[in-house]
């Protein structure tokens, strides 16, 4: 059968599949905070985590730049 | 926007401009079944091949006339609903069950489109008739280049599309309307502005004021009629610099538009992954309020508004494309008429 559009379409959450997690929510504080702190080199923001959390979900929390670079593109793909 | 009946100028443009390229919809409206979706004063039928491609037809059976979209899918072509009449993509009717034979089949019946898709939409190509090969889609570098990356926002608001373009042809609303925002906060009150010719548009840009806040505006014909504009992050949007918006606009019916916005952002590696993830994270919910606050003003506009007006500087921009487009249709009319001429 056919699929007739008629409603106005207003979805504000068009990029994200689920709604996030409150790790992937600490994780966006704390790098908006690090952001707004002049941070922008990886390493400075890996410590920064390291400092703030949340933890990295592997390597028994600590962050390393490998592991960042890893885990933020997973959350980006 | 209102229709003024006797201005055929008018009535061309409020079902949007022929032979161009129009984005119609995000490319996941389209999955297994048919679609049919009203755009450009006609209804469309859209649907995919199992290997994913598309094709469109207008949504009209040339039997008696039922919308194709009731139909089934069968591959390369759609069987009509009502009586089993089936259409190829380029419009040949290929099988008339009821009535095997007869003159209707390999008929060419009815109106096909080219279709397209990029950056998460798809683009149709609405030809004034059939055309074997469209030209090229051309998207600007933000939406082609690796060095960008972009997400998609798509909407539809209940206004003209010219209200829409008009809206982003005024850079100056976002000092006001969007001054309670994450991202044009900055910027001073009072602006002048000056047009500037390119090879594609036009960019309508302040003078002396540049990456504080909403601070120009670019309209380009490549095909598509697309906008482009950059507004500054804030810090803690982190590197990259502005963020990049192009924008496409489409009419759905008189006083509906399908809205596209592409949001983009120069970066590469952590940074990008970063900011992609901020972007699903919370970055998109902060972009979708500012642009309700658009859509707020505009819905509530009269149709006729753009009929009473006192426009002053900050509106050279929107009376440089008001122009334009009106010169596009007249041109439109002046081909139509000659092909009618050559007809008769």
């Amino acid at each position: 059968m056919n699929e007739i559009k008629q409603d106005i379409y207003l979805n504000p959450h068009q990029a994200r599949r689920r709604p996030p997690t409150q790790y992937e929510d600490l994780l966006g504080d704390s790098i908006e905070r690090a952001f707004g702190a002049g941070i922008h080199d990886l390493s400075e923001l890996v410590a920064y985590l390291n400092r703030t959390g949340p933890g990295c979900p592997l390597n028994e929390g600590i962050w390393t730049e490998t592991l960042y670079q890893e885990e933020i593109a997973r959350l980006a793909a | 926007m209102r229709t003024i009946a006797n201005d055929p100028v008018e009535a061309v443009l409020a079902v949007g401009l022929k032979d161009l390229w129009y984005p119609i919809c995000p490319s996941e409206f389209v999955a297994e079944r048919p679609v049919s979706l009203r755009r450009l004063g006609r209804k469309f039928v859209i649907w995919r091949e199992t290997s994913g491609k598309l094709h469109a037809l207008e949504d009209h059976c040339p039997h008696r006339g039922a919308p194709l979209s009731m139909g089934m899918a069968l591959g390369d072509r759609i069987a009509c609903g009502y009586h089993g009449v089936q259409v190829r993509f380029d419009g040949v009717v290929t099988s008339v069950p009821g009535s095997p034979g007869c003159k209707l089949e390999g008929a060419k019946a009815t109106r096909s489109f080219h279709v397209q898709e990029a950056c998460g939409a798809i683009f149709l190509y609405n030809s004034s008739v059939d055309v074997d090969q469209p030209p090229p889609l051309r998207l600007p570098e933000e939406l082609t280049s690796d060095e960008f990356s972009n997400f998609l926002c798509y909407a539809e608001w209940k206004g003209g599309y010219r209200y829409v373009t008009d809206n982003v042809m005024d850079p100056m609303h976002g000092t006001f309307l969007h001054k309670q925002s994450h991202s044009m906060a900055e910027g001073d009150n009072t602006a002048t502005f000056r047009v500037r010719e390119t090879d594609i548009g036009f960019v309508f840009e302040k003078e002396g004021q540049r990456d504080v806040n909403f601070d120009w505006t670019e309209w380009a014909d490549t095909d598509l009629h697309w906008m482009r504009l950059a507004i500054p992050y804030p810090k803690t949007g982190g590197p990259g610099g502005s963020f990049f918006i192009i924008g496409s606009y489409t009419p759905i019916s008189e006083n509906v538009s399908a809205v596209f916005f592409w949001r983009c952002r120069k970066l590469s590696g952590w940074q990008r992954d970063t900011w992609r993830f901020l972007y699903r994270n919370r970055l998109e919910a902060r972009h979708w309020a500012v642009l309700e606050q658009d859509r707020v003003v505009l819905e509530v506009m009269e149709p006729d508004a753009n009929q009473r007006e006192m426009l002053y500087q900050h509106d050279m921009g929107i009376v440089r494309w008001r122009r334009h487009m009106r010169n596009l249709a007249k041109e439109q009319l002046a081909k139509e008429e000659a092909t009618e001429q050559v007809k008769a």
